[in-house]
């Protein structure tokens, strides 16, 4: 042993195929022990593959999977000594809630009054003390995911893989649930991926959020540096910053001038790619000031109120400036047809060069 | 309708079965007749028919198991393709399949002597309980596993997978975690199988020697050699207890699922 620390996953140009169609397209991915990694990605992008070949419920067609630095490619899932937690719950119906979750001590062996011990301790830790002899099927959705959830961590697993568990339950215990895992995870240190289309979900569960687009992994960094420095326009616009703009960027000094095409324009001296870009911006970064209003460092654009609704706390108004629509959130109440001024505080737009984003997948 | 063309022939059945032929009142003489002449033959149907449901139900469940579980591709497909057949050959044509395979120079035996399996001398005809069994059981496997294999098909995929990842072997899953989600189907399938195969004549008639029988043979003997309608409703009356004691255990089975549900 050299004394560095093997990683708990290590994911190296994993390929894998459904018949000639390949899905994931070497995807390199390093887990380290105890971390919680989320992969953000929408539907058919391959995360859901990933997860299922590093449990081994999919053949891969290239590349390795090390778990501690034991390369797992052809063996088995149940060698492979995870856990996992399925989106419909998967539990066993014929079984109590004592049957499912210690079915795993079961296999390893566990004496019978071992298993009632361990899994009453489980069930404690999970608020579902006392439904040993309850069957599944008479559980709730939450608690149903709360059983699946014990069932993975009553054989005390090294690596919990979790497979859009919350998807299915309401909001409210959806976000309770996910306090729970988080916290159970810095309380027994396994290490999790979690695959996920919830933003949010990711957003507070994860240590390190892995995007992945079209089968190949978009970027790889914490929430924050995800959310403020999407490495792409496609995760740019995943992480919300659903709205984009045409600028013209020229270099001016010691730095640059930012132009839209009505000739509204800001100056800048952070780093940007020079030329015709996209910018993407999220609703809350942009706001609405005085249609003839001048401010440092951001550009408006004049425009109309076209649509007001009040989804709690703020207003989320349409502003139509010629023939584009752009989504913002404002706390002030505005009369709809007002003309108004859409600023956009140019440190808080993601630029792209325009051929970078042209026939580019957006969520 | 109904009434003409099962309740009368079966209630008139019944009535004959328990009427003494002489004096015309309610007698149990076809029945300490039919008892008399063929309590082997009961014993040997019950036999014939509770081996071939078991032997089916085994069967039918590696089959299925295969199908469902099996990572081997051209497994599955061989015996997807495969297992299905003997479902559209009937009975009379199954046994008289099974006379040529079976006989003591008949394809089985001579294809074993001709690998060097088996010694010419060995060789034995298979023509009589054995025979029968073989016969229902490749007939009624196809039915069981079509049955099985399209339940196994629609559980939950997730719930073999949460098993194979706790660490359960393919044949675990299928025993402790497959088995349990589809036993109503299969035990549908398999009271099904054990009522047709007490109710064929064919099979029992052309494979096997008459003694000792099947009840079908028994009760065609009786009406064809005999004109005894009374020891042949007798022995229907007997084959009816037979099928209902089966109909009860499903019946009082699935009255205690859906009392538990």
């Amino acid at each position: 042993m050299d004394g560095t620390v093997l990683p708990a996953i290590d994911v190296d140009h994993l390929q894998v195929s459904y018949g000639s169609q390949q899905v994931l397209h070497g995807v390199s991915l390093s887990i380290a022990s105890g971390e919680f990694v989320a992969i953000l990605g929408s539907s058919g992008c391959g995360k859901t593959t990933l997860l299922r070949t590093i449990a081994g419920f999919q053949k891969a067609s290239g590349g390795s999977i090390r778990l501690s630095g034991r390369d797992v490619v052809n063996v088995p899932p149940e060698k492979r000594g995870m856990a996992m937690m399925f989106q419909s719950y998967a539990l066993w119906p014929h079984m109590t809630v004592l049957g499912n979750v210690g079915y795993g001590l079961r296999l390893r062996g566990v004496p019978r009054e071992e298993i009632r011990a361990r899994v009453a301790s489980v069930l404690k830790m999970l608020n579902l003390s006392g439904l040993e002899n309850r069957k599944v099927t008479a559980l709730s959705g939450g608690q149903r995911q709360r059983v699946a959830l014990g069932r993975a961590l009553a054989i005390e697993p090294q690596i919990l893989l979790l497979d859009e568990p919350l998807s299915n339950l309401d909001a409210k215990v959806r976000i309770q649930l996910r306090s729970e895992i988080k916290s159970l995870q810095n309380q027994l240190g396994f290490t999790a991926l979690h695959v996920t289309h919830d933003r949010e979900e990711a957003m507070t569960m994860a240590d390190r959020i892995v995007v992945m687009e079209a089968g190949r992994i978009a970027q790889v960094g914490t929430p924050k540096e995800v959310y403020d420095q999407p490495a792409s326009p496609f995760v740019a616009s995943f992480m919300g910053a659903e709205n984009t703009i045409s600028l013209d960027v020229t270099p001016a000094g010691s730095g640059v001038q930012i132009r839209a095409d009505d000739g509204s324009m800001a100056s800048c001296i952070d780093s940007v790619p020079i030329g015709a870009v996209t910018a993407y911006f999220r609703d809350d970064v942009a706001s609405l000031e005085d249609p003839a209003a001048r401010i440092d460092g951001s550009i408006i654009l004049p425009g109309r109120i076209t649509q007001r609704t009040y989804p709690g706390g703020y207003y989320r108004y349409v502003v139509a400036i010629g023939d584009r629509h752009f989504s913002v959130t404002d706390d002030r109440y505005h009369e709809l047809d007002r003309p108004v001024g859409l600023r956009l505080p140019v440190a808080s737009l993601h630029l792209f060069p325009t051929e970078q984003t042209k026939g580019g997948l957006h969520a | 309708m109904i009434g003409a063309l099962f309740l009368y022939p079966l209630g008139y059945s019944l009535a004959t079965a328990f009427t003494d032929p002489g004096s015309g009142f309610l007698s149990l003489v076809h029945f300490e007749k039919a008892y008399e002449l063929y309590s082997t033959d009961i014993a040997f149907t019950l036999f014939i028919v509770i081996v071939s449901t078991l032997l089916t139900a085994l069967i039918s469940i590696i089959i299925a198991g295969i199908l469902t579980l099996s990572e081997t591709p051209w497994l599955v497909t061989a015996l997807r393709n495969l297992y299905r057949w003997p479902l559209f050959i009937p009975f009379i044509v199954a046994a008289q399949c099974m006379r040529t395979f079976l006989a003591k120079n008949g394809l089985m035996n001579n294809s074993l002597v001709g690998l060097g399996l088996m010694e010419p001398l060995q060789a034995t005809s298979f023509l009589d309980w054995r025979g029968i069994i073989i016969t229902f059981v490749w007939k009624q496997v196809p039915f069981v596993t079509l049955m099985l294999a399209g339940a196994m098909a629609s559980i939950d995929r997730a719930t073999i997978e949460a098993g194979r990842n706790l660490g359960a072997s393919r044949l675990r899953v299928l025993i402790e975690l497959v088995l349990p989600q589809v036993a109503q189907t299969l035990l549908v399938g398999l009271v099904l199988s054990f009522v047709t195969m007490l109710s064929v004549l064919s099979v029992p008639m052309m494979v096997a020697g008459s003694q000792p029988t099947m009840l079908t043979v028994d009760m065609a003997f009786r009406i064809n050699s005999y004109g005894d309608y009374g020891t042949a409703n007798a022995l229907g009356v007997i084959s009816y207890l037979i099928a209902g004691t089966v109909a009860w255990i499903y019946l009082r089975h699935n009255m205690k699922r859906e009392a538990q549900a």
